[in-house]
């Protein structure tokens, strides 16, 4: 767009400086908060006595420490990403065959199938919640008790951006080709599927389960309404207690998620593959 | 209407240079193709000349006023591009309207130009139609009716026909000639195919890697081309070897023939000879052996290997092709209507 | 939908049935559910509940919802969609343009416990920004950006706000070809005037549908207000209430109503969303 904005000198145009200045002023906005945030959890200087030259002094790591060898935090922790490795699993084996079947063989399906999978988004944790106290609370008490009842809850939630990056990833290398093209050469569907088609999802399938995991890890409404102990709810409990802790662990939980998140991405569009991350 | 005087441009991108000494004279009222392979730097050329890029050195005159610091908004040209460029939330109508209103014209001139526009361009059924309803053919119509609809000084088309099919990329093409001839708009048409550059333009400007080889008249380019690339470049051509005699005439194909420039004895060069120069005879034992044997309506293209020339492209006229048939043994020679050929070098 | 029946899709049908009871089970049944009994309160077809939702103290909720969720639909959606443009302008540094790509996909997935943690940090009572500005004089709570305070809420939420704008305008944004730009200026339009006639217009219906995504993903937002603000008047909050306190009966019909409401609101939004997307397709594929 600047290319042919013809002026006498080479130098930094007005319009750029202006850009840049927003950029910036953006980028303050979202470095500031985690700035806060990290200097809460890691300095022991309350901020009320915080003047410029006490700046530098208190800082450790005993908050995180503490935080994550705090018992319920652990128990959270664990149960957290147990709910994140069944979820994955379900979402999974429910979506795969299925995404390629669709794909493969029948492609009519596909409007179908999309729709189905936004369906969740319609119905989000808080409205869901609801239905399901009106439903099995009532009815089957019993599963509910256990707090792995939230994994189908948390495969639905995932589905709308699990489906998008199974199907791109077929899409992206031409499984409906692969596959009659393997057919022709005379492979049974399950070859083609475990020795073809598999082996090259390996990228949305990860795509998929790093979302799956952020969002699981993320999830706060459900499984705080059904009164379960998950991380996210461990967290607001032991921050009510140890604030500076709470913090410290918050920070270093998103530090770890935004890495991980963003290098999937990133392999992910180096590989061509633009999943869509938010599920509509 | 305008003359367009670019001299001197010389145009590089990081480390490539996409134009290198670049020279361009038109007259008023001239369709001029810039004519190259990809890369060769006609598109930069004509960019420069719009004003979307600016040249590290040279200039750009346009009716004797020197443009070359004007941005493309204040040149008064009008514009074709390869994609059409059509705005897609406006109508053909609307479009076309878009350069009268910029101009501030009253509204009951835009309607009157509006309305000539698409008459002249046969758009009545989609006038008000949007892009995404019409097809390519139509696009580009219209993105000529509103190229030429504020009357530019100069017309510059970018590959308009390249997105088109076979058949619609001549019918416009002709058309755009037509409307081209009876506006006498000084018109500058780049593209990379020869048979549009040869068939609509007045003069043809061949680039090749940044550089002007030749630029004159289509038959001029074809029937005289100044160097190796030219000479190849339009139409086919066979690359024979002459043989210099002492009478400063030369040997081509078994005939003494006059050359583009005189021979000492004993000299080699490459004559550039045509398909349709080359006259075959079915002789037994002939150092030539027919490869194929092609039958494209008024002429038969018959590809020979031959001994001493390796392989020829020779097209001749049906009905004298009739009895060749691959693997037959043939001798190549030089027809009798041609006396002069067209030297592009020195033989290896 | 009769294709669906035929033989050889048979291993199609095969894959789909688990998955359909799945949803069916987990989600429609749920849903479909508290709608019938949204409509039949106290066991009687009736609107009285669905009424009832919409008044009084859930009136209010609505109102804030809809206020605030609004409001960083609005201010998350300019900025996102400037910050998209920028973007795009700038050909220079070339890491810009990926890292603001992953940037995005990875902070509008950031919302939840851990963002409300931090704005606590930075403008609660103890935070940081708070004491900053009034060792300059300026109390932020008498501008609401506290917490609790309603500016403040508007800011936390820009937070995941604006790289989901970004996110979801960066296709649109790219699909204005430069090629219109240069057409228009080589017809006399300055910058001004192109955006006026072209750009603005077509950027329009991916605007205003991703304000409408911006705006949903606000309304059911959970974890951000019960951090910052548990006692406030929003419409998640208030499920919680009706949803942890129903001993008496009827307030549950209520909580039943306030989520028809709410699924309304979803479904209606994703069929504007849709319509929207449709537009914008149609005109940039041409």
């Amino acid at each position: 767009m600047d290319e042919f904005v013809t002026t006498a000198r080479s130098g930094v145009r007005p319009a750029s400086l202006l850009k840049w200045a927003f950029l910036v002023g953006i980028a303050l906005y979202f470095i500031v908060p985690m700035a806060a945030m990290a200097r809460f959890g890691f300095q022991s200087v309350p901020t009320a006595l915080l003047t410029p030259d006490k700046l530098f002094t208190g800082w450790s790591v005993s908050g995180l420490w503490d935080a994550m060898t705090d018992p319920r935090m652990l128990a959270g922790m664990k149960t957290s990403l147990l709910l994140v490795l069944f979820a994955i699993l379900l979402n999974l084996v429910l979506l795969v065959p299925l995404a390629i079947v669709t794909e493969v063989r029948n492609p009519h399906l596909r409007p179908y199938l999309t729709a189905l999978t936004l369906l969740p988004w319609v119905i989000p944790p808080i409205a869901l919640v609801v239905g399901v106290a009106a439903t099995f609370r009532a009815t089957v008490p019993w599963f509910l008790a256990s707090v792995f009842s939230l994994v189908p809850f948390y495969a639905l939630w995932a589905m709308p951006f699990t489906y998008r990056a199974l199907d791109a990833g077929l899409q992206a290398i031409n499984a409906r080709t692969l596959y009659e093209a393997s057919r022709s050469m005379g492979a049974s569907l399950w070859t083609i599927i475990f020795r073809v088609l598999l082996p090259n999802m390996r990228a949305s399938m990860v795509a998929a389960s790093c979302l799956t995991a952020a969002m699981v890890l993320g999830e706060f409404a459900f499984a705080s309404l059904l009164l379960k102990n998950t991380l996210p709810t461990e967290m607001v409990i032991y921050q009510a207690k140890n604030p500076r802790g709470g913090l410290a662990f918050a920070i270093f939980i998103m530090v770890l998620t935004a890495v991980g998140l963003g290098l999937v991405v990133r392999s992910l569009r180096r590989r061509g593959l633009n999943i869509q991350t938010t599920g509509i | 209407m305008a003359t367009v005087d670019m001299s001197g441009i010389r145009k590089t991108f990081g480390a490539s240079v996409a134009l290198e000494d670049f020279s361009l004279a038109i007259k008023s009222g001239e369709l001029v193709c810039l004519l190259g392979p990809s890369g060769c730097g006609k598109t930069t050329a004509l960019r420069i000349l719009a004003g979307f890029e600016r040249p590290d050195a040279g200039s750009v005159v346009v009716e004797g006023r020197d443009l070359s610091n004007d941005p493309p908004e204040k040149r008064q040209f009008g514009m074709v591009f390869q994609d059409y460029s059509l705005f897609p939330n406006m109508t053909a109508r609307q479009n076309i309207d878009f350069g009268l209103k910029v101009q501030k014209r009253p509204s009951a001139e835009r309607k009157e130009i509006i309305d000539r526009m698409i008459a002249v361009t046969a758009l009545e059924p989609h006038a008000d139609k949007f892009p995404h309803q019409m097809s390519g053919g139509q696009k580009q119509r219209v993105a000529l009716a509103r190229a030429i609809a504020t009357s530019p000084k100069v017309l510059l088309l970018d590959e308009p026909l390249s997105a088109l099919d076979a058949k619609v990329r001549e019918t416009l093409r002709d058309e755009i000639r037509r409307l081209q001839l009876e506006i006498g708009v000084t018109t500058v048409f780049v593209t990379h195919d020869q048979h549009e550059a040869l068939a609509i333009a007045d003069r043809v400007g061949v680039m090749s890697a940044g550089r002007l080889e030749q630029l004159a008249p289509p038959r001029e380019l074809y029937e005289h081309p100044t160097n190796a690339f030219v000479a190849s470049f339009i139409g086919t051509v066979n690359r024979v070897q002459a043989v210099g005699a002492d009478d400063g005439r030369w040997r081509v194909l078994g005939r003494s023939v006059v050359g583009s420039s005189p021979s000492t004895a004993g000299a080699t060069n490459i004559a550039a000879v045509r398909p349709e120069q080359i006259a075959v005879d079915s002789v037994e034992g002939g150092a030539g052996v027919v490869e194929s044997v092609s039958f494209l309506g008024p002429m038969t293209r018959v590809i020979i290997d031959d001994e001493s020339y390796g392989r020829v492209f020779a097209d001749i006229i049906s009905a004298d092709a009739a009895g060749l048939r691959p693997t037959e043994r043939v001798r190549l020679r030089l027809r009798d209507d041609v006396q002069d050929v067209v030297l592009i070098g020195d033989a290896a | 939908m009769r294709a669906i029946f035929r033989r050889e899709n048979r291993l199609g049908l095969v894959v789909l049935i688990p998955f359909a009871a799945f949803v069916g089970l987990f989600l429609v049944y749920p849903t479909v559910v508290v709608l019938l009994k949204a409509v039949t309160p106290h066991g009687e077809l009736g609107t009285s509940a669905l009424m009832r939702a919409l008044s009084g103290t859930y009136r209010t909720g609505f109102i804030q919802s809809i206020l605030l969720s609004g409001w960083s639909a609005i201010i998350g959606g300019v900025i996102g969609v400037l910050l998209a443009l920028v973007v795009k302008s700038l050909s220079r540094p070339k890491w810009l343009h990926p890292t603001l790509d992953s940037w995005s996909a990875v902070a509008s997935q950031l919302g939840g416990v851990g963002l409300a943690f931090a704005f606590i940090a930075l403008i609660g009572t103890q935070g940081i920004m708070t004491k900053v500005f009034s060792n300059m004089g300026i109390n932020l709570a008498d501008y609401g950006i506290t917490a609790v305070g309603f500016w403040g809420q508007v800011l936390v939420y820009l937070y995941f706000q604006i790289p989901l704008m970004f996110l979801v305008m960066m296709p649109a944004v790219n699909g204005l070809k430069t090629s219109w730009r240069e057409a228009a200026a080589i017809m006399g339009a300055s910058p001004a005037r192109y955006w006026r006639s072209v750009g603005i217009p077509l950027l329009v219906p991916s605007t205003l549908g991703g304000m409408l995504l911006l705006f949903v993903n606000a309304f059911t937002a959970y974890a951000t207000v019960y951090v910052l603000n548990p006692s406030g008047a929003l419409v998640p909050l208030q499920i919680r209430y009706l949803l942890q306190g129903n001993v008496i009966t009827g307030e549950e019909d209520l909580a039943y109503a306030i989520v028809a409401w709410v699924i309304l609101l979803l479904l209606s939004s994703l069929v504007l969303i849709t319509v929207m997307q449709r537009r914008t397709l149609r005109w940039t594929s041409s």
